[in-house]
This record gives structure tokens, C-alpha cells and sequence, in this order.
């Protein structure tokens, strides 16, 4: 009740009431659209494999049971050593492939800087060409030898093109020029003015390229699956990827592979153990979240302007 | 910017065979260098009389070999007996590289296509290093190439165990000439489609097994009306894969080399004997313009519309897997099943009702299914003599293949008294998949085939008659694009019309338009002529 | 004097610029540049060169095949519709996209409550941790022939059950609705960063001025998001020919009787290739993609530089 007061007396400066009612519902409506699935997820990795198998994946199972948690942490320790390969693939790669994404796109940003475009084409073009899959594998693993190391994991995602050209856009809506040339005739350098001005004032989109950054280490298995053998460097999600691979290919070549593959095909986790493995992939990146969305989302409300 | 562009190329180039070069002195300094193998074995040649070379050769080399199917996560103690076996007898070190279902398939490609050094690979009709097409553009080592007679110095005591079927089954045209460029693995190498009957629910309706073997597709209509009335609305009888139930009723077969277009091509086979040539003789042919084709619809059509089939056997990604858990819990009267020997009794135990299987042929080898499990050699290997040698061992000396297949007595399993193979809870974190390591006769039974498992399995696969094209592979590389093309249209008609989900009446003209727009007859004859012109080569 | 000394300010300045773009330009050599000669792949029959097997050699020695690699793009007699296809949904959810999520964005900035805030941005970024495997189950849940719940909700109306994954008409709009739920949290937070980073004096001064909340929207904050925008449009527009494949391969479950309407290049590449490893022919369907995208965003880019210099790419 207060706090509609509250908002009343800000009403001014803000939308009115019933648009912001509308708004709420809109935007809260699409929110818990969105969410919606990932409860279909819990709800399957909480179903019974029995269940799945008479009605399919249903939101209201025939059974419950936590089997597939069971399992999971029957995994024992594959488990936590691919949670703490995750994590840290994650964070290594995330901090370092932010540092190199600020300082090129500072860089883009600057139109006093001489090879500017040169350098905007540079990586503007690795974004739609590239040499396809083997080539890069090649010089991957044989001129750079990543290959069952966590830089296998790390080095062929430093750079996202995509998240460079961001950034600089980010950097040209929120950093007025004036301030460079400002703090270029203070005579402040290059590395300082950056470090020391621009970044602090740009926290939003750098935390924005951080969280998309975070997220492309976390969900990456890809990698995984071309560089990595051994078991100890597994991220966490390549072991879901993995059983996924296992029953699609299966499923796929029953035929060919004959009766064994029916075998075959049940000795794998099933749908419910997916599942769950999508809810321990899923809830960690998504507690880090408002780590990140406090940059994000800021004080633009009325109070900031008042204050 | 051409420039610009043909610098970066260049750049790329050189870089990257320093890379190559780089690779190569790399691997050298871990075994010997390139030319060695081939001088060095002038010495095995020697006395190749004996058979195998009992003598070990003098240097150490470490295999390299890239499996399917895998599921290990521990494999030191049999690593550990198997090399200090293998370093008494050929000097090697074997690296096995443990490749997963749908892993293998990527990793192995890239591995080969970058000429990494894994010196043999699984390989096979049906993954994508696919044999056929792989040996032809130079990926696998001509095992019985007469400059570099592998087979003829090493491998000779394979020939002796295979069956005959195998090797002609493995001999085709590849990059040197018409050969050997892999060693096949012994498993169920004959097809033979079954219908799978739940003979409890047949006979809680009266009917026996007779019943089922008596009538034929377009008769069961009678017995599902019954069991469907009787189950109910959720309870569909027929339980089917639909591509491969009307090869069955239509006793087509598909044609080796043809997967790129999805199978769009057929064989027909002859039902009642079937070495020998079938209704439409030696030709293959589009067979959704026949009769047969049309009236196997319209059968499958109305037993859809009358409940008897599943809506999701039309389901690609879905249809294999209800299909598999259909069968387990007994939800179906009459389902399709490929064969193979002892799976009525194995499905029984495991589903927990009676399983019986009536054949719709006689077991046969085809090119595609002698082709199921093989070991090529890389052209990349820097060994390609050991690597014969080890897989001749591998293939014909008990104590290793089942070192390899079932891990270490006494850790991983243990043998009874009958002497079947009995695992323990260890085994589970070393399961390399068995069929895929090559000859399973080598192995003991496991547990419940009974001590004479592998005489009955070589009289059933042994005795397998061959179809008349056994050895066929087409070589689709004149019609590419046709295939590119076709693949979609397959996949866009195909499974629809085979389960019922569609009307034929409607579909099947228009899927025969889009065949011929996208060029079906000019493969259809590029397939006949290659066929004509094997079949003169062998002298048929 | 003074200008030989700002020469060589200037001069030091673009060195140390050149040492911040130098980590990535190493990166992008090594990862991107030299693996790019493999693009001559498109233009040969790849074979071993079993002489002495590299990759390199390879490539060096397989034959030139021209064009002929690029020929099963346009071979199917479905091309037309492929292309249409293709081209008809990515501008269509370009337009769409841009649309919602720049109004989810403002929106969102405009809730007051910001744990309402924080909660509905939270949620609205979960889609995008979700597979499109995933996304299929959730939809055959709802249209399963035999217990998807619409399905059901149409048997329980009285009416007849549309056969969801034959019937290829309802299509455009069930993959236009996935894809909208699963990338519109993915675009309104790069929007919502964006309006964050807006400085604020310029709020002050339109307050000031008198406007209301509406027209600050209009006359500050969209303005602002100009940039974003036509950086995104232009990104988007060198993606034309390439589509998300999850989307338009699992969410149909590989229907064939409904490619019609959700076939695209994509997927018609993937199903053409799938059973055969011909790395020319995929290099050469990127390759053709990729073209065509880099000669759109060269088009985009020169008209946008004379109309907006400050927001073009380059």
C-alpha cells in the first residue's frame, strides 16, 4: 500500500498508472511465457522414465520420481570435476577474452585512430568467412596444440566478433567524445583514459558482452567434443551433450546397427537424467545472473533523476 | 583486395604446412621415420612361409587406433596386459582412442580428413567415414595392393577364418584399383527381417503363430481388427519402422552407395531363395513408380486410418524410440524387426512375455551388411606393416581379442563352468562396443548362449546365401546434385507414405513428379550402367 | 616546433591503439586467417594425396572443379521455394525482432519496481539457455498427435484434431512464435544495456524542458537506441541466407510432409549432405551463404554512411 504512495507522488516524472499496469502485464506475461519450458524441464526430470515411456513428455507425468537426481549424483565425482571445469573455463575465459574485446573495440571506437577501418574490416569480416571446420581443427590441435588442456577449452572462443562490433556500439552510445578530448589534452594516455574513464562509465554494455561471453563458455560443448578426450576435462555441459550425441546417433542407425542398438539405446541415461542434467546446467549460470544484471539494469528510474 | 586476398591464402598455405611439416618430424622422433616401414619389412617378407611373423621386429612402434561406440572410462588394467602382450609379440603400443555413438562420427571425419596420425579407424557402411566412398578418395590403404601386398605378408590367417561372403563383400573399387582396403569384423553380417509377434496377446485372441506365418501383410487385417477392438482406442497392433516394413512386404532391398540420396534406389531380392535373382532380375529401380509400391500404400494407408499404427511411427525423431519402448513393455500385437540369431529368446527374457520372430526371407548378405563393422588402415599412418600385423593378431588370437572386448578375467568378468563369460560390476567402466572390434567368433559366449553359442552362428552367418549383387557399391559421383537433391525429396515423401500418415492416392503422383524433375531416371540409369558393367566383371 | 611535437604525440597515440587492437588481430590470424585458405575447398573435389597425406597436400593437390560445387544448391526443383522460404522468415523476425524487443526494452526500463524489473529480465533470458531439442519436446507436448494437450483441448471442443506435423499451413506462425520466445530476451537486454548507458543529463534536460515520460521516450531514448539498431539490422542482413537450424529441424520433428513451409537452405544443405562427407559442397553452400551476406552489409553499410556516418559499421 505504501509503496503505491510512493509512486504516486513520482507519478510525474514517470508513466501513468494504468500504463504502467498494462506494461506489468505485458512484460510479466511474456516473462512467464519464457520461463515456462524450463518448468517442463523440471517437471520431465522429475517424471518417472516409465511415465515418459507410456505418455511422453507431459507437464502432468503418471509418476513421480527422483531417480534422475539420484543418478546424477550417483556420477559422484565426474560430476563435480566437470561443475569445476565449467566454472572455470568460464570465468579464465570470460576474463580474458572481455579484456581483449574492450581494448580492440576502444580501439574501433576512436576515430582519431589512424587504421581505424582496417582494423573494423578485420574482424568484421572473420564474422562471415571463415575456413570451415577442418582447416580450423587443424591449426587448433597441431600448430597450437590444444588438445586435452583447458586452453582447448578456452583459446578457439576468446574472440567473438559479434560481441566486438557490440561493444564498440556500446562505447559510441554512452561515451560522449568530448571526454576523450578532454582527456587527451589533460594528456592522460591511451591505457589510463580507458581504464580509468571510459570503462567505468560503460559498465552496462561491458556487463552485458561479459554475461554473453560468460554464457558462450558455459554452454559450449562443441569444443569439448573436438579437443577433448580425456574425461578429467570434460565441462559439464558436454556430459549432457554427450548422452544427447549417444541417443540421436542410435536412434538414427537403429536400423543399420540392428537389434543391439534397441540394447544400446537403454543402457543410456535417459530422457529424465537429460533433463535433470539441463536443470544443473541451467540454475548456476542463472544465479549468476543478477551478478551481472546490476550493471544492467541501473537507477534510471525517477529516483536518479531527482537525486 | 584480390591482393589482400591472395596474400592471406598464401600466408595460410605456407604456415600451414609448416604446420604439416612440423606434424611430421613431430611423430618421426616417437617411431620411425616414413620410408622405414617399407625397407624394414623386406626383412619380414622373408619368411612370410611361416605364416606369421613370429619374429619381432626390431624397432617400437605406438598404434594409434580411433573405435565406435565406446563407452570406457577405465581402461588402464587392460591397456596394461594388452600392450606388455603386444610388445612381446609385434614390439607395439596400442592407444586406442575410444570414440562414443555420435561422437565417432565427427571426430573420426575431422581425424581423417586432417591426415592426423591414428593409424587405423573403425569403419563401415553406415558411419560417416563410410567405407566405400572413403576408400575411393584415398582415406584407407589398399590392403592387397600388388606393389604393397599387406594382406598376402601379414594377413593371411585372416582370409583362412573369415567366411568368403566377407571378403567379397569388402572388395571394392577404391583409389588403387579394385581391392581389399579393409579387414571386416565377424558379427551378424546376414539380414533377415522378421515380423516380431507378442505371442501372449496373439494367443489371449485365439490366434497361434501359424496364423501369423500363414498370412501375409494384406491379410492381417482380420487378427488387428480383433486385438484392436479388444485393447482399445490407445492401443495400436501394429508396431512398424516404415521404410523398413515395406522393404519387407515388397522384398525390395537398398542399394550399397546409396545413402546419400536417403535410399531412394532398390534391389528387389527373391523372396524364396535368395541367391537367386528376384522379380525384376538384375536392375535396380525407382520402385515408388510400381504397382507394388502403390498398393503396399494404400494397405498402409487404411491400416492407419483404422488405429492399427502408432501416428508417431511417423515421427522421425521420435519413431525409433517409442517403437523401442513399445516392444520392452509387449504394447504392440505385430511388429518389424531386423534379425539377428538368438534375439527371439534374448527378447523374451528381456520383455518378459513371449517374442516370436517369422521371417519374411531366408537370411542373405548384401554388400551393405557385410559391411557393417571394419578396420581400415589410415594412409596417414606412418606404420601401415604393423598396423596389418596387429590387426591379423587382433583378429585371430583369442587371449587378445577378448583382452580388448571384455577386459581382464577376474577383474572385468569371470568364465563359469560351461565357460561362458559372466561380468562383473567392474566392466561397466570398460564397455568397448563388442561388434565393433572385429572377429566376435574369438570371444567366449557370454552368459546364457550356451557353451556351442558360436557354432550355431557360424552355421546360421556362415551358410547365409549371398544375393546376386553382392560386392555392388554405386558410386554416386557423377550425380551429386541429383543425389543432393533427391536426399530432400526422400526425406520430404519417404516415411509419410510408408506408415500411413498420408494418403498415397494424393502423394505418391506427386512425389513421382518431383522425382523425375530432380532427376531420378538419370540416376536410376547411371546405377543400371555401373551395375551392368560390375556384373560383366564378375562374369554374370 | 608544436607540430613536430604533436606528430609525435599523434604518432605515439597510434601506437599504443595499435597495442590494444593486437591481442584479438594475433587471435584472428591464427584462428581465423590461416585457416581460411581451407575456402579453396569450395572450389575442389577433395582426395587424399596418398603419397604423402596432409591436410595441405590435399588440398593442394585435389582437382579444380570450378563452380561445380556450388551446382546442388540450385539443383532441387524446390529452390524457389527454399529461397523464399529462407529469405521470408529471416525478414520477417528481423522486423519483428527489432520491434518487440526495442518495446520490451523500454518497457522494461520503465517498471518501477525493480525487483519486478530484475525478475521479468531474469526470466526473460531463460529461453536462451534452453536447447532447441528441448523447445521440441515442449512443442510436441502441446501438439502430439496423440496426447499433445492442444490436440486434446481440440478433441474435448468437439471439433477434429489438426494433424500438427502434416498439415504444414499453421507452420510460419508456430516457428515465427518459437523464435520470437526464445531470441527476444537475447536482443532486449543488448537494448536495455544500451538505454542504461544513456547519459542521463539528457533526460534531465528534456524533464526540464517539460516533456513527459512519453516524449522523453520518443525524443531521448529512441534516438539513442538508433545506433544498436541499425548495428544489429546490419549484422542481421549478412545472416539473410543462414537460419537457426535447431529451429527448423527439431521443433517440426523432421516432418517431411510439412517442408513446404519449413524448409530452408539449412536444412536442405544438411539434409543433403548428411549421409555423405563431402567437405567441398559444404564449404561451398557457407561459402555461397556468406557472399551474399558480405554483399548485403557492403550495400547497408555505403547507404547508411551517407544517410547516419556515425552509426555504420565501418
Amino acid at each position: 500500500m505504501s509503496e503505491i504512495k510512493i509512486r504516486k507522488r513520482n507519478r510525474l516524472q514517470s508513466v501513468s498508472l494504468p500504463a504502467e499496469i498494462i506494461i506489468n502485464l505485458l512484460v510479466g506475461g511474456f516473462a512467464l511465457l519464457c520461463i515456462l519450458p524450463f518448468i517442463f524441464v523440471i517437471i520431465i526430470s522429475f517424471s518417472s522414465e516409465e511415465s515418459i515411456r507410456l505418455i511422453g513428455y507431459s507437464f502432468r507425468p503418471l509418476e513421480w520420481s527422483t531417480a534422475a537426481y539420484k543418478f546424477v549424483f550417483d556420477m559422484g565425482s565426474q560430476l563435480w570435476i566437470s561443475y569445476f571445469n565449467s566454472f572455470f573455463v568460464s570465468t579464465v575465459g570470460t576474463l580474458i577474452s572481455l579484456l581483449m574485446c574492450v581494448l580492440y573495440a576502444y580501439a574501433l571506437f576512436r576515430k582519431d585512430f589512424k587504421y581505424r577501418k582496417f582494423f573494423t574490416f578485420f574482424v568484421f569480416f572473420t564474422m562471415l568467412f571463415g575456413g570451415g571446420l577442418a582447416p580450423t581443427y587443424m591449426v587448433c590441435k597441431q600448430m597450437l596444440g590444444l588438445s586435452d588442456n583447458y586452453a582447448a577449452l578456452i583459446v578457439p572462443a576468446l574472440v567473438n566478433p559479434f560481441f566486438i562490433i557490440i561493444m564498440r556500439t556500446f562505447l559510441q552510445t554512452s561515451v560522449p567524445t568530448e571526454l576523450i578530448e578532454a582527456a587527451s589534452i589533460d594528456g592522460s594516455g591511451e591505457y589510463n583514459t580507458l581504464f580509468r574513464i571510459i570503462i567505468p562509465i560503460s559498465k552496462p554494455g561491458i556487463a552485458t558482452v561479459a554475461l554473453l561471453t560468460v554464457i558462450n563458455y558455459w554452454n559450449d560443448w562443441f569444443l569439448a567434443m573436438l579437443y577433448i578426450r580425456e574425461p578429467k576435462f570434460y565441462p559439464l555441459q558436454y556430459l549432457l551433450m554427450k548422452a544427447q550425441n549417444q541417443a540421436d546417433f542410435l536412434i538414427k542407425n537403429s536400423s543399420v546397427i540392428g537389434v543391439e542398438a534397441t540394447k544400446l539405446l537403454r543402457d543410456l541415461p535417459g530422457t529424465s537424467l537429460r533433463m535433470s542434467l539441463v536443470v544443473f546446467i541451467v540454475v548456476p549460470i542463472a544465479c549468476a545472473y543478477p551478478f551481472f544484471q546490476r550493471y544492467i539494469i541501473s537507477g534510471l528510474t525517477i529516483g536518479s533523476v531527482k537525486g | 583486395m584480390k591482393k589482400v586476398l591472395a596474400t592471406i591464402l598464401t600466408c595460410g598455405l605456407i604456415l600451414g604446412s609448416l604446420a604439416g611439416c612440423g606434424k611430421g618430424t613431430g611423430s618421426t622422433s616417437a617411431s620411425t621415420p616414413a620410408s622405414t616401414p617399407a625397407s624394414g619389412s623386406s626383412s619380414t617378407v622373408t619368411n612370410t612361409d611361416s605364416k606369421t611373423p613370429t619374429d619381432r621386429p626390431a624397432d617400437h612402434v605406438t598404434l594409434k587406433m580411433y573405435l565406435e561406440g565406446s563407452n570406457v572410462t577405465d581402461d588402464t588394467a587392460v591397456l596394461q596386459k594388452v600392450n606388455e602382450y603386444l610388445d612381446e609379440k609385434l614390439n607395439v603400443t596400442l592407444q586406442p582412442i575410444w570414440g562414443t555413438w555420435g561422437d565417432f562420427d565427427q571426430g573420426a571425419v575431422l581425424s581423417l580428413q586432417g591426415a592426423e596420425d591414428v593409424d587405423i579407424y573403425f569403419t563401415c557402411s553406415w558411419t560417416l567415414n563410410e567405407y566405400n566412398q572413403f576408400a575411393r578418395d584415398g582415406y584407407y590403404v589398399r590392403l592387397d595392393n600388388p606393389d604393397n601386398n599387406l594382406i598376402e605378408k601379414y594377413g593371411k590367417d585372416i582370409l583362412n577364418l573369415l567366411p568368403e561372403v566377407l571378403i567379397k563383400g569388402s572388395t571394392i573399387e577404391g583409389a588403387d584399383g579394385y581391392g581389399i582396403y579393409a579387414v571386416n569384423g565377424y558379427k551378424d553380417i546376414a539380414c533377415q527381417n522378421c515380423w516380431d509377434v507378442n505371442v501372449d496377446l496373439l494367443k489371449k485372441y485365439g490366434y497361434t503363430i501359424e496364423d501369423i506365418e500363414k498370412a501375409d501383410y494384406y491379410s492381417f487385417g482380420d487378427i488387428l481388427a480383433k486385438v484392436k477392438a479388444g485393447e482399445g482406442d490407445n492401443f495400436y497392433p501394429l508396431l512398424i519402422e516404415g521404410a523398413v516394413l515395406e522393404r519387407m512386404v515388397d522384398n525390395s532391398i537398398i542399394v550399397a552407395g546409396d545413402s546419400g540420396s536417403n535410399n531412394l534406389l532398390s534391389y528387389y531380392i527373391n523372396p524364396k531363395k535368395t541367391s537367386d535373382q528376384g522379380a525384376y532380375g538384375n536392375k535396380i529401380l525407382n520402385k515408388f513408380a510400381t504397382d507394388e509400391f502403390m498398393k503396399f500404400c494404400k494397405q498402409t494407408r487404411e491400416y492407419y486410418l483404422k488405429g492399427y499404427i502408432d501416428p508417431d511411427m511417423a515421427n522421425p525423431e521420435k519413431a525409433n524410440t517409442v517403437r523401442a519402448d513399445k516392444q520392452l513393455t509387449g504394447q504392440y500385437l505385430i511388429g518389424t524387426q531386423s534379425y539377428s540369431l538368438g534375439y527371439e529368446i534374448q527378447a523374451s527374457k528381456e520383455r518378459g512375455f513371449e517374442v516370436a520372430m517369422v521371417p519374411t526371407t531366408p537370411a542373405y548378405v548384401d554388400t551393405t551388411s557385410s559391411q557393417g563393422a571394419m578396420m581400415a588402415i589410415s594412409t596417414a599412418s606412418k606404420n601401415p606393416d604393423r598396423a596389418m600385423m596387429f590387426l591379423n593378431l587382433l583378429n585371430t588370437d583369442p587371449y587378445l581379442f577378448t583382452l580388448l572386448d571384455y577386459g581382464v578375467e577376474g577383474i572385468h568378468y569371470n568364465l563359469n563352468n560351461i565357460g561362458e563369460a559372466v561380468f562383473t560390476a567392474e566392466r561397466d567402466n570398460y564397455m568397448p562396443w563388442t561388434n565393433g572390434l572385429g572377429n566376435v567368433t574369438l570371444l567366449p559366449p557370454q552368459e546364457g548362449q550356451g557353451a556351442d553359442f558360436w557354432d550355431t552362428f557360424k552355421a546360421y552367418y556362415g551358410n547365409a546365401d549371398e544375393i546376386p549383387i553382392l560386392g555392388f557399391t554405386f558410386n554416386s559421383e557423377n550425380v551429386s546434385n541429383e543425389f543432393a537433391a533427391l536426399a530432400n525429396v526422400a526425406a520430404e515423401y519417404v516415411l509419410p507414405l510408408c506408415t500411413g500418415a498420408v494418403d498415397p492416392t494424393e502423394k505418391i503422383p506427386e512425389f513421382l513428379t518431383k522425382l523425375e524433375k530432380n532427376g531420378m531416371q538419370k540416376v536410376v540409369d547411371e546405377a543400371n550402367k555401373q551395375l551392368s558393367s560390375f556384373l560383366a566383371s564378375q562374369g554374370k | 616546433m608544436g607540430e613536430a611535437k604533436n606528430k609525435r604525440k599523434n604518432r605515439k597515440k597510434t601506437l599504443m591503439l595499435l597495442t590494444m587492437v593486437a591481442p584479438v588481430s594475433i587471435w584472428l590470424i591464427l584462428l581465423r586467417y590461416i585457416p581460411m585458405a581451407g575456402i579453396v575447398l569450395a572450389f575442389k573435389q577433395y582426395k587424399v594425396y596418398t603419397k604423402a597425406p596432409s591436410l595441405i597436400n590435399n588440398i593442394v593437390h585435389s582437382n579444380w572443379v570450378g563452380l561445380g560445387n556450388f551446382k546442388f544448391l540450385f539443383a532441387s526443383s524446390d529452390t524457389l521455394l527454399i529461397l523464399r522460404n529462407t529469405i521470408g522468415y529471416n525478414l520477417l523476425w528481423i522486423a519483428l525482432g527489432v520491434v518487440i524487443s526495442v518495446s520490451l526494452a523500454i518497457m522494461l526500463n520503465e517498471v518501477r519496481s525493480k525487483f519486478a524489473a530484475k525478475t521479468y529480465q531474469t526470466l526473460m533470458f531463460f529461453p536462451y539457455f534452453i536447447s532447441w531439442v528441448v523447445v521440441s519436446y515442449f512443442v510436441m507436448a502441446l501438439l502430439d498427435p496423440t496426447s499433445g494437450l492442444i490436440v486434446k483441448a481440440q478433441l474435448a471442443g468437439g471439433g477434429e484434431a489438426t494433424n500438427w506435423y502434416h498439415d504444414y499451413k499453421p507452420w510460419p506462425v508456430i516457428l515465427t512464435l518459437s523464435n520470437l520466445w526464445k531470441n527476444m530476451g537475447y536482443q532486449t537486454i543488448l537494448y536495455l544495456a544500451a538505454i542504461t548507458g544513456i547519459d542521463k543529463t539528457q533526460y534531465e534536460a528534456a524533464a526540464i524542458d517539460g516533456a513527459g515520460k512519453w516524449q522523453q521516450i520518443w525524443h531521448v531514448t529512441i534516438p539513442n537506441l538508433r545506433s544498436m539498431v541499425i548495428i544489429l539490422l546490419i549484422m542481421d542482413l549478412g545472416k539473410i541466407f543462414n537460419s537457426d537450424f535447431g529451429l527448423f529441424y527439431s521443433v517440426p520433428q523432421n516432418s517431411g510432409s510439412i517442408f513446404r513451409t519449413t524448409q530452408v537452405l539449412d536444412t536442405y544443405v544438411y539434409r543433403a549432405l548428411m549421409n555423405s562427407q563431402k567437405i567441398g559442397m559444404s564449404t561451398a553452400a557457407s561459402l555461397f551463404q556468406n557472399t551474399v551476406g558480405f554483399i548485403l552489409i557492403m550495400i547497408a553499410n555505403t547507404a547508411i554512411r551517407k544517410i547516419d556516418p556515425d552509426s555504420a559499421l565501418f
